[in-house]
C-alpha cells in the first residue's frame, strides 16, 4: 500500500487561505491543536482524494521564527517534511504573497501555487503571465478562485502529483557577496544535510536564525569562522544580515515581475480606500463604530421583534424558553413520565433537574448563534480589524493593544471564544492581561442574573444592566492601568502593526461555518457539563441529613418524631435564622456546605448560604446561579408547576424578601454587591478551562483566577461597606477597611509608571 | 530623510530605511517595508497610520510609524 500523502496548505493571512482549505476538505475536518502552542491546528481529507491528509498552517508572512504561528509552520516544514506545499497566493497582492513563496522554494520540498484571485486581476483590467511566472519560480500554478471553487479541484490534483513525483528548485539567488558567504557555510556546516534542504539551512545560518544554529548544534570554530563571512557581507551591502535577505528577496521580486505583471490602473483609489476614508475617519469612526455595535446588540439581545425592537435572537430565545424549554422539555418530559407512572423524586430529577437545566442554558442559543453570526460577518467582510485599529488609540491609554478589544466582543457574548480570540494578540504580556480581563465583560449567561436583581429589588429598572456593562469595562480599564504598573506587566504593548484586508462581501460558507463553530461549542457544554451540574445541585437540596436522620429533607421534615422543637431551635441557631423561617432545604446538603463558606462572603453583604451557593455552583456555567435561586426560593412549590422564567420573576417576592432580611434591611445594596462579585470573579469552569489552554500554564491560570476573585471581593467590599455610609448602619471597621482599600487601588492607579530601569542582556 | 509619520495623506514616499527592535523591524520587513519601495499614507487617525504598502493596506502606530524613514 502506498505511504498516506500529506500535503500542507500556506500562504498569507487574508489571502482566502480558510476558504480554499473548507472548499478543499467539505466537512472532512478534525482541529485540534499544535504540540505545546495554542495555535489550532486544522487537517482534513482532500474531497478529491479521501487517501491525502491537508494540513492547514496558520496565515504568516514570512518563515522567520519571530511570531508563534511562524515558528509552529516552520518547525511542521522541517521536521514533519509534508509531501508537498500548496502555496494559495493572492494575485492582487502578488509581491508580498510571493516574499513567502521564494522562501517556501527554499525548503526542498515540492510546491504548487494556487493563484487565488485572478478574476480580480482580470477584472481591473491588470495581467500577469502566468507561464513565465511558473518558470521563474520553478514551481506549477494553478489559477482559482476560492471562493466561487474554480480551479480548486485542479490545485488538489497538481498538488497530488506534484506530492508523488515532483521537485522544486529554488531559482532566485541573492547579490555576489551574500551568494559567497552562503557558499562557505554550506561547504562548512550543511553539506551532510540532505541536498534539498541545504541551501534553506544556509540561509538561516546567514541570518543567525537562533534556532536553527541550536538545531544543528554548530560547534564554536565554525560558528566563528561563518562569521567572517557574514560580517564581510554585512559591511559589503551596509545592513544586518537578517534585512539583507528580506531585501534582496522584495528587490528579486520586483524585477521578476517587471515583465510579467502589467497594470494598467495606477494610484486610484480602490473600493475600499473610499470606505475607509469614512470608516476610520477621524471624526466619523467612533460614531460609526457605536451605531454598527448597537446594530449587533439590538439584533441579537435587544427587544424582540414581538415587542417593538428587532432582535431575532431574543425573540428566538423566547420562544426557546417558553414553548421548547418549558412546554415541550419540562412540562413534556413530566407529563409522560408521570404518565408511566415513575416515582416522583425520579420525576423531579429528570423534568426539574436536568431537563429545567438544559433546558434554560439552550434557550441562550438563539441569541448566541445571532451575535456570533454578526461577529463573523464583521470579521469576514474585514471590519473587525478596522475596530481593533480604531480602538487602538484609546486602548493604549490603559496598556492594552486594540487587538484586544476584539476578545472582549466576543465576550460579550461567551467568554470561551472571547479568551480563545486573544490568540491574535503577538505579544504574551499584552495577550495574558486581556486574556485576564476579558471576562470581566458581562457574557450571555450572567444577564439573567442581572435580570434577577434587576427585577427582585430595582422594580426592573434598566440602570441596573447599564451600569453592569460599565462595572465591566471599569473593572479592565482599571485592571490594566494597576497591572501595568506591576512588575510582570511593565513594558508598552507592542505597536500596532496589523494587515487591513481589503473590504469584501462575506462569504457565506466561512460566516456560516464560523457561527456554528462557536455556538456548537456553548450547545455542547448544555449537554455535558450542566446536565451533570443539575443532577448534583438537584441531590444537594434534596436529600440531607436531618436530626441524625439521612434522606430526602422534604420527607423527614413531615415526621414530627425527627424534627422536634429542640431540634428546630437548633438548625435556627445554626442558620442565624428566627425558628418560624427554619426550612427543610436548611437541613440539606448544600445548605449545610454553604453555610460555613458564607462567612466569606458576610463582609459584601450577603453572607448567607443561598446566595452563596448559587454564587459557588456558578463557577460551574453562570446560568446555574438563577436555575439555583429558582430551586431554593420556589422550593415550597412542591407540584413545581410553575416553569421558573429566565428572569426568575416567580420568586422575585421572596428573594427580595430574603435580601432584606439577611442584610438587615439593606437588600438592595446587598443584591447589587451580590451581583458585583458574580460579575466580576473567576469565571465559569468552561472559561477558566479556556483561560488554562490560552495561558498554557498553570500558574497563569491560578494567578488569572486568584486576582478576579480578589478584585471581585474588594470591588463588592467597597460597594456594601461605602454604601452602608449613606443607606445607614455602617460598620467603622469595615468602612476604615474599604477606604484603605479605595485608596491602595487608587495609589497603583495613580502612581507614576515606572519603566524598568534595566535592560536585560541576553 | 524623514519619519513616516511627517508626510502628507496621499503622497508616494521611498523607504530609505527601517529601525526599531530586531523583531519589529523583521516584521516590518517582512510585511513589504523594505528600503526602495514605494509606500502611501492613505489615512490617520490620533496619530495612527493607514499606510499603503505593495498593493496591501497595514494600519501601524504612531511609534512604528517613527521608525520608518522615508
Amino acid at each position: 500500500m502506498d505511504k498516506q500523502l500529506r500535503i500542507a496548505l500556506a500562504g498569507n493571512p487574508n489571502s482566502g487561505k480558510t476558504t480554499l482549505f473548507n472548499k478543499l476538505t467539505g466537512s472532512n475536518q478534525f482541529v485540534g491543536n499544535w504540540p505545546g502552542v495554542t495555535v489550532e491546528k486544522k487537517e482534513g481529507k482532500l474531497i478529491v482524494n479521501k487517501e491525502v491528509i491537508l494540513t492547514d498552517l496558520p496565515g504568516i508572512y514570512s518563515l522567520s521564527p519571530y511570531t508563534l504561528e511562524e515558528v509552529v509552520a516552520r518547525n511542521y516544514l522541517i521536521e514533519e517534511k509534508p509531501d508537498a506545499i500548496l502555496n494559495i497566493v493572492d494575485a492582487t497582492n502578488l509581491e508580498r504573497n510571493l516574499y513567502l513563496t521564494t522562501q517556501l522554494t527554499e525548503l526542498g520540498i515540492p510546491v504548487v501555487i494556487a493563484l487565488n484571485m485572478m478574476d480580480l486581476v482580470k477584472k481591473a483590467g491588470d495581467s500577469i503571465n502566468v507561464k513565465e511566472l511558473s518558470r521563474q519560480l520553478g514551481c506549477q500554478i494553478v489559477e482559482i478562485s476560492a471562493l466561487k471553487g474554480d480551479g480548486v479541484k485542479e490545485a488538489a490534483l497538481a498538488a497530488i502529483e506534484a506530492a508523488k513525483n515532483g521537485k522544486t528548485i529554488p531559482q532566485h539567488s541573492f547579490s555576489g557577496p551574500v551568494e559567497h558567504a552562503l557558499a562557505h557555510i554550506e561547504e562548512v556546516t550543511v553539506h551532510n544535510l540532505p541536498e534539498e534542504q541545504q541551501r534553506w539551512y544556509a540561509i538561516k545560518i546567514f541570518e543567525r536564525d537562533e534556532k536553527v544554529l541550536e538545531q544543528l548544534k554548530v560547534p564554536a570554530d565554525v560558528r566563528a569562522h561563518i562569521e567572517n563571512d557574514i560580517a564581510a557581507a554585512e559591511k559589503e551591502l551596509d545592513d544586518d544580515a537578517e534585512s539583507i535577505i528580506t531585501n534582496e528577496r522584495y528587490v528579486y521580486i520586483g524585477q521578476m515581475l517587471k515583465g510579467i505583471y502589467k497594470k494598467k490602473g495606477k494610484g486610484q483609489l480602490s473600493v475600499s480606500d473610499k470606505i475607509d476614508k469614512i470608516v476610520t475617519n477621524r471624526i466619523l469612526a467612533l460614531p460609526i463604530f457605536a451605531l454598527i455595535m448597537f446594530l449587533v446588540y439590538a439584533l441579537s439581545m435587544g427587544a424582540s421583534i414581538t415587542d417593538g425592537g428587532i432582535s431575532i435572537g431574543t425573540f428566538l430565545t423566547d420562544w426557546a424558553n417558553d414553548v421548547l424549554g418549558g412546554a415541550w422539555l419540562t412540562d413534556g418530559s413530566r407529563a409522560i413520565l408521570e404518565g408511566w407512572n415513575v416515582a416522583p423524586w425520579l420525576v423531579g430529577l429528570i423534568s426539574d433537574g436536568i431537563f429545567a437545566g438544559v433546558g434554560a442554558v439552550l434557550g441562550f442559543v438563539p441569541q448566541m448563534l445571532v451575535l456570533f453570526l454578526m461577529l463573523c460577518l464583521l470579521e469576514d467582510c474585514g471590519y473587525m480589524a478596522r475596530i481593533a485599529f480604531i480602538m487602538d488609540r484609546i486602548f493604549r491609554k490603559f496598556g492594552l493593544s486594540g487587538k484586544s478589544f476584539i476578545p472582549m466582543l466576543v465576550g460579550t457574548g461567551c467568554g470561551v471564544p472571547g479568551v480563545m480570540a486573544t490568540r491574535t494578540i503577538e505579544n504574551e504580556r499584552d495577550r495574558r492581561m486581556t486574556i485576564m480581563t476579558t471576562t470581566f465583560i458581562p457574557c450571555g449567561a450572567k444577564m439573567p442574573i442581572i435580570g434577577l436583581i434587576a427585577g427582585a429589588l430595582f422594580g426592573g429598572s434598566t440602570w441596573v444592566a447599564t451600569s453592569a456593562y460599565f462595572i465591566g469595562i471599569a473593572a479592565i480599564v482599571i485592571s490594566g492601568i494597576m497591572l501595568k504598573k506591576t512588575k510582570m506587566f511593565a513594558g508598552d504593548p507592542a505597536p500596532f502593526v496589523m494587515e487591513l484586508p481589503a473590504y469584501h462581501l462575506p462569504a457565506w460558507g466561512n460566516v456560516l461555518r464560523g457561527t456554528w463553530e462557536r455556538g456548537w461549542s456553548f450547545i455542547k457544554r448544555a449537554g455535558t457539563v450542566i446536565v451533570v451540574s443539575s443532577i448534583v445541585i438537584w441531590f444537594l437540596t434534596s436529600f440531607g441529613s436531618v436530626n441524625g436522620q439521612f434522606g430526602m429533607v422534604d420527607d423527614l421534615y413531615e415526621d414530627d418524631s425527627v424534627v422536634t422543637d429542640e431540634y428546630v431551635a437548633q438548625v435556627a441557631e445554626r442558620m442565624g435564622i428566627p425558628e418560624d423561617e427554619v426550612e427543610p432545604m436548611d437541613d440539606s446538603i448544600l445548605a449545610r456546605v454553604a453555610q460555613p463558606v458564607s462567612l466569606v462572603f458576610k463582609p459584601l453583604g450577603f453572607g448567607d448560604w443561598k446566595p452563596t451557593a448559587a454564587t459557588v455552583t456558578g463557577l460551574v456555567a453562570k446560568e446555574e446561579v438563577v436555575a439555583n435561586f429558582g430551586i431554593m426560593y420556589a422550593y415550597d412549590d412542591q407540584d413545581g408547576e410553575e416553569e421558573l422564567e429566565e428572569n426568575g420573576d416567580q420568586i422575585w417576592g421572596r428573594v427580595a424578601e430574603d435580601f432584606n432580611a439577611f442584610s438587615g434591611g439593606h437588600g438592595r445594596l446587598a443584591a447589587y454587591s451580590f451581583m458585583i462579585f458574580n460579575l466580576l470573579c473567576a469565571p465559569c469552569f468552561a472559561a477558566i478551562g479556556a483561560i488554562k489552554r490560552e495561558m498554557n500554564s498553570r500558574k497563569w491560570t491560578w494567578f488569572a483566577i486568584a486576582y478576579q476573585c480578589g478584585f471581585a471581593w474588594v470591588t463588592a467590599f467597597i460597594v456594601w461597606q461605602l454604601g452602608r455610609l449613606f443607606a445607614g448602619g455602617m460598620n467603622v471597621i469595615g468602612l476604615i477597611l474599604a477606604l484603605v482599600m479605595l485608596g491602595l487601588i487608587c495609589w497603583q492607579l495613580f502612581k507614576p509608571y515606572k519603566e524598568a530601569q534595566k535592560l536585560t542582556v541576553q | 530623510m524623514m519619519p513616516l509619520v511627517l508626510t502628507d495623506p496621499g503622497e508616494e514616499a521611498v523607504i530609505r530605511k527601517v529601525g526599531g527592535s530586531p523583531e519589529m523591524k523583521k516584521h516590518l520587513e517582512d510585511l513589504g517595508f523594505v528600503a526602495g519601495s514605494t509606500v502611501t499614507v492613505m489615512n490617520t487617525i490620533g496619530g495612527n497610520l493607514i499606510v499603503k504598502i505593495k498593493e496591501s493596506r497595514v494600519a501601524i502606530s504612531k511609534e512604528m510609524a517613527g521608525k520608518i524613514m522615508v
